[in-house]
């Protein structure tokens, strides 16, 4: 659980830090997305091994959440809690709100399915138009409520999951722990506000 | 001086055996004195269901001084109560305010079923301990005091992990209903002593391993149970139980994988 989870972690923070780019203008998403695609071999190999970790990811939270459940066969009719966090009782909700978003989000703009209007556009330098193909999607204000709440969803999962991670692996030192603990909500809130400048760059008209 | 005295409307889960279906039953205490602890309020109102022929309401203690870990029940929702770092028994009237509405429910998890009304069965936590919970030691002449030394920070570390009672409270808080509080504790217990250490791959395997078998619940480093716990046991030794997992991992791989029963006798 703990190491896929880490995997995709890592990959979250580069996807937020490649999307980035979005804001050096055309030239630099286009030809930094066309430097991906330029390697189908390592392209698919990313892909793989991403999937493989998401569904092994899915596998163990699905096997853990049904041994949770039946662990507590009738539940108590008040159940208070003073320490645990919300983000951490609901890893399993904004985990399922994750998947329907990552697929949506696979069939919005990787596939172009959902908007085929963008899906096979070329910019001047005849790159694919991948900077067209987002801005025309966050000037849909449908698109971005749904891509805001996206966040919201792996917010959450972060905020609980990356110090969660940490404990599992046995990390824990006297002097660290601060530290450590404020890992997840730290690293969450970087990857969620620099995918929400995005979003709201272009809805706002401050990116065209 | 008058006397202060309180009452309250009492919700307690009746259940008259481990297969019947439980129910709440409302109940009034009166003349609690705000010096009585919460199973003295309890023995009142036992005691008034006794004079009108009624079952009384079953609940586990001993002690009655915080040591023993018999006591349980959710009060209001938090496991030993609304007070943090202590048992049911050793929690006063006077928490709360005259005339308060009190729901008072057994601990809740598939491997504490209940027995009667708020008595659960917590055998569970005991073949935990008969799994690896212990240190195996040859009988004879007691070993002389001071041959082996333990540093002040060790012994301190240890003590904080003993501590633990037993009493489950930590799985009747935690979400998942998981036993890895106790576990941690017990485990980290030993493994911090030089006595505890030849067994220590053994043990945390196997006490994780009948902690699976048991169906508690797994972690999912919520830390509910560190909120409850009567004794203050800090979720750091789930992380010290974890890397003594993972260690065991390691050594244990350059093992043969049926590790000799310490209890065999040695023929
Ligand atoms: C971008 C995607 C995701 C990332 C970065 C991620 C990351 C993580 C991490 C690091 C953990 C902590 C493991 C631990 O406690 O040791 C975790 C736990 C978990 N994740 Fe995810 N995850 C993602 C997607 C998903 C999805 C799609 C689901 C569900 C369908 C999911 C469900 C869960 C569940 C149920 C847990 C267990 C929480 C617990 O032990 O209480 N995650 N995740
Ligand atoms: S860890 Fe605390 S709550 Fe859990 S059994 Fe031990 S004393 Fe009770
Ligand atoms: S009765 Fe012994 S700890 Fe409460």
């Amino acid at each position: 659980m703990a190491l896929t989870g880490l995997g995709l972690v890592v990959y979250v923070v580069f996807h937020m830090l490649g999307n980035l780019q979005l804001f050096e203008g055309p030239h630099a998403l286009n030809s930094y997305a066309a430097f991906l695609r330029d390697m189908p071999i390592l392209l698919w190999a990313a892909r793989i091994g991403l999937l493989s970790m998401a569904g092994l990811h899915i596998g163990l939270a699905l096997q853990l959440s049904i041994r949770n459940y039946r662990a507590r066969p009738l539940e108590y009719t008040i159940h208070r809690y003073r320490q645990a966090s919300i983000a951490s009782r609901t890893m399993a909700i904004s985990g399922m709100a994750l998947l329907l978003f990552v697929g949506f989000h696979l069939l919005h703009l990787t596939a172009g399915v959902i908007d085929p209007a963008f899906a096979d556009r070329r910019d001047l330098e005849g790159y694919r138009d991948v900077y067209g193909k987002v801005v025309h999607a966050f000037q849909n204000p449908f698109m971005v409520t749904l891509y805001l709440a996206g966040q919201l969803g792996l917010g959450l999962h972060l905020s609980h999951a990356i110090a969660s991670s940490v404990q599992t692996m046995g990390f824990e030192h006297a002097a660290l722990n601060r530290l450590l603990k404020s890992l997840g909500p730290v690293i969450g809130v970087i990857v969620v506000l620099g995918n929400v400048a995005i979003i709201l760059a272009v809805f706002l008209g401050l990116v065209r | 001086m008058t006397a202060h005295v309180m009452k309250f409307t009492l919700k307690i889960w009746r259940q008259s055996g481990p297969n019947e279906r439980g129910r709440f039953v409302t109940y009034e205490a009166q003349d609690v004195s705000p010096g009585m602890s919460f199973l003295e309020m309890l023995d009142g109102v036992n005691q008034r269901l006794l004079g009108t022929g009624e079952e009384p309401v079953a609940f586990e203690q001993d002690c009655r001084e915080g040591i023993c870990g018999s006591c349980s029940l959710v009060i209001n929702g938090i496991p030993h109560g609304p007070d943090q770092g202590i048992t049911t028994c050793q929690l006063y009237m006077r928490r709360f305010s005259d005339g308060a509405h009190i729901t008072i429910e057994p601990w809740r998890a598939k491997a504490f079923p209940i027995l009667k009304d708020l008595v659960v069965d917590r055998s569970a936590l005991d073949r935990i301990m008969q799994a690896g919970g212990y240190v195996s030691v040859n009988t004879g002449g007691a070993v002389d005091g001071n041959v082996l030394l333990i540093g002040k920070d060790q012994a301190e570390t240890a003590m904080d992990a003993a501590s633990c009672i037993g009493c489950g409270a930590c799985v009747a808080a935690c979400k998942n209903a998981s036993a890895m509080l106790f576990v941690a504790a017990k485990v980290s217990h030993l493994s911090t002593l030089p006595q505890g250490r030849p067994e220590r791959a053994r043990r945390v395997t196997a006490m994780l391993e009948a902690m699976d078998r048991e169906g508690f619940g797994s972690c999912g480093n919520q830390y509910e149970c560190e909120a409850v716990c009567p004794k203050n046991i800090s979720t750091r030794f789930i992380a010290v139980l974890n890397r003594e997992y993972l260690r065991a991992g390691i050594v244990e791989s350059g093992r043969p994988s049926e590790p000799e029963s310490p209890h065999a006798e040695s023929s």
